[in-house]
């Protein structure tokens, strides 16, 4: 029972950010009703409604993150699992690759398993390597190769893009024992949620204040270099801000932070693209205000194998 | 097997309070909870209450999922009293079949074709049930047909609706599910989906039976194209 209790409880770092997140998101509340009360307009609608949804998704973060990492792991599998199901719909997997798009399903868990259980090295492998050879023979097996060098191509990618990236959270629970680190995977993965949530936020923000010229004005009209840069860099000092959740220095924090902020945008990027070749404005409706999982989740998936690798080479190689 | 009459139908179709709980936990526990999280189903509930009497429930039918999504959107104090309307040709075709519609889905079986004898007129059956307080879910195509084409819709939602003014007809839109489970295919595999529930029609009494069926029909396809404009990229706007 004590064992339990001591999994389940909070430490101070943890605390910290929760009630930093807390104030975050009862400041905007406040700030939008307010505006909303003196000048009603269609800006200001579209923030109360995502800031709701924020709200929903913040509880369920760092319900999800504070829970046991059994729970952690299996609602990271959950995300990777949401992200497959809405996408093969709409890159049109769902017809006759419909056999392998379950064998797709069922790499999920046994990818999360891999995590959990610290099997670094077929954690590694298992998705770009075995797979990789799996899924496009799965496809050749069936006998129809009409189409097939479109599934074949998207099938693999889907699983890198979605499960493997997504699946590195998963494999915060297994670093080694870190000196003077006391905040533990839990606080590691609040950090993360935390920067690739407020880049979002911030890169839209600086966008919508001062932003004048497009980054990618044939794939994404609305994101701006002033947005970018302005939210590349508050999020770098953020994540100095924020490094007692991390076994991080001042300078390797704002490196990883910099870096999450831009592979954030990078994932933006490609889901506005893929997004726009398919013809739609969101990948789904399942997040009210944000669109579809897609929308909400593709800067996760990109920046997670990214921040894991710096974690560990910071944390762990460098700290030798 | 002896010929079938509307009392016997009618005493059929009370659902024993055992039956009653074992459908609401098949309906809104483990349905709702496989529709939801394992394959993803949106719902998009009506603005308007849900009615409280008896109701028709009409819906486009591309899959066998289709009476399972529509059993979990009805209120759970009338689950028992809720009655998809099934064919009686198809799924009365074995008794592990019958017996699974009847005990499991709460279906009542009507026979599609004129040719049967033997067999009761099913609108007055179902006009029976109606006056008795059962709810009905009708699929007016009459059968699962192409995806993204709404068959013609067969008049019996119009009789029932013109003899019962009183009761309104909900429309509803289901998109996607014939991904997970399509026709002549017995794998699910999850693709996610939208049902999309209408605010209640209802149609005074001197309203022909053509009239209220072309009504139902154009309800569900303005849902559709609702439902298809939504997430489009605007011409002037950006993704």
């Amino acid at each position: 029972m004590n064992k339990l209790i001591e999994a389940w409880s909070v430490n101070a770092e943890v605390q910290w950010v929760i009630l930093i997140i807390l104030c975050i998101l009862v400041c905007s509340s406040l700030a939008w009703n307010v505006w909303n009360f003196l000048k009603p307009g269609k800006l200001v609608k579209e923030l109360l409604v995502r800031t709701r949804s924020w709200w929903i998704m913040c509880a369920c973060f760092v319900a999800t993150t504070l829970a046991h990492p059994v729970v952690t792991v299996i609602g990271l599998a959950f995300l990777s699992y949401a992200l497959l199901r809405e996408m093969y719909p709409l890159l049109k997997l769902d017809q006759r690759e419909r056999n392998v798009a379950l064998l797709c399903y069922a790499v999920i868990p046994v990818q999360y398993a891999l995590a959990y259980l610290g099997m670094t090295t077929l954690f590694l492998a298992f998705i770009p390597v075995f797979m990789f050879v799996a899924i496009p023979f799965m496809l050749v097996v069936r006998g129809e190769t009409k189409g097939i060098v479109r599934s074949i191509s998207l099938m693999p990618y889907s699983l890198v893009a979605w499960v493997y990236g997504m699946s590195h959270l998963a494999m915060l629970f297994n670093l080694p024992e870190l000196p003077g680190f006391t905040a533990g995977p839990q606080g590691l993965l609040l950090y993360f949620i935390f920067l690739v949530g407020i880049n979002d936020v911030l890169q839209f923000a600086w966008g919508k204040i001062i932003g004048q010229r497009a980054v990618l004005p044939n794939v994404s009209p609305n994101k701006t270099w002033e947005g970018l840069v302005g939210g590349v860099l508050s999020v770098t000092l953020i994540a100095v801000a924020l490094r007692f959740l991390t076994p991080l220095e001042a300078w390797e924090a704002a490196f990883t932070g910099f870096c999450v902020a831009v592979a954030g945008f990078m994932g933006d990027a490609i889901a506005s693209g893929i997004k726009r070749d398919l013809g739609i404005k969101n990948s789904g409706n399942a997040i009210p205000g944000h669109g579809g999982y897609l929308d909400r989740l593709d800067g996760f998936s990109t920046a997670a194998a990214p921040f894991f690798h710096l974690i560990y080479f910071f944390g762990v190689t460098a700290a030798g | 097997m002896p010929a079938r009459t509307i009392d016997a139908e009618l005493f059929n179709a009370r659902v024993p309070n055992g039956r009653r709980w074992l459908l609401w936990f098949l309906y809104k526990v483990l349905w709702r909870t496989v529709f939801g999280l394992v394959i993803g189903l949106r719902y998009v509930w009506a603005k308007a209450p849900h009615p409280d009497g008896p109701v028709i429930y009409i819906a486009n039918h591309n899959s066998h999922l289709d009476a399972m999504s529509l059993m979990t959107i009805v209120p759970s104090h009338r689950i028992h009293l809720t009655h998809s309307v099934a064919a009686q040709d198809f799924f009365g075709r074995s008794r592990f079949r019958s017996w699974s519609m009847k005990h499991l889905v709460n279906a009542v079986l009507i026979s599609r074709g004129k040719e049967e004898r033997d067999e009761i007129d099913p609108i007055v059956l179902l006009d029976a049930m109606l006056r008795q307080g059962h709810s009905l879910i009708l699929f007016p195509e009459g059968t699962r047909g192409v995806p993204g084409v709404m068959a013609d819709f067969k008049r019996g939602v119009g009789h029932l609706a013109s003899r019962h003014p009183d009761i309104p007809v909900i429309p509803v839109y289901l998109d996607g599910l014939y991904r997970t489970l399509p026709k002549g295919r017995t794998l699910i595999v999850p693709f996610g989906g939208t049902l999309v529930m209408g605010d209640p029609l209802s149609f005074p009494a001197e309203t022909s039976i053509d009239a209220i069926t072309e009504k139902a029909r154009l309800a569900i396809e303005t849902m559709e194209q609702d439902l298809l404009e939504e997430n489009k990229i605007p011409s002037s706007d950006s993704p």
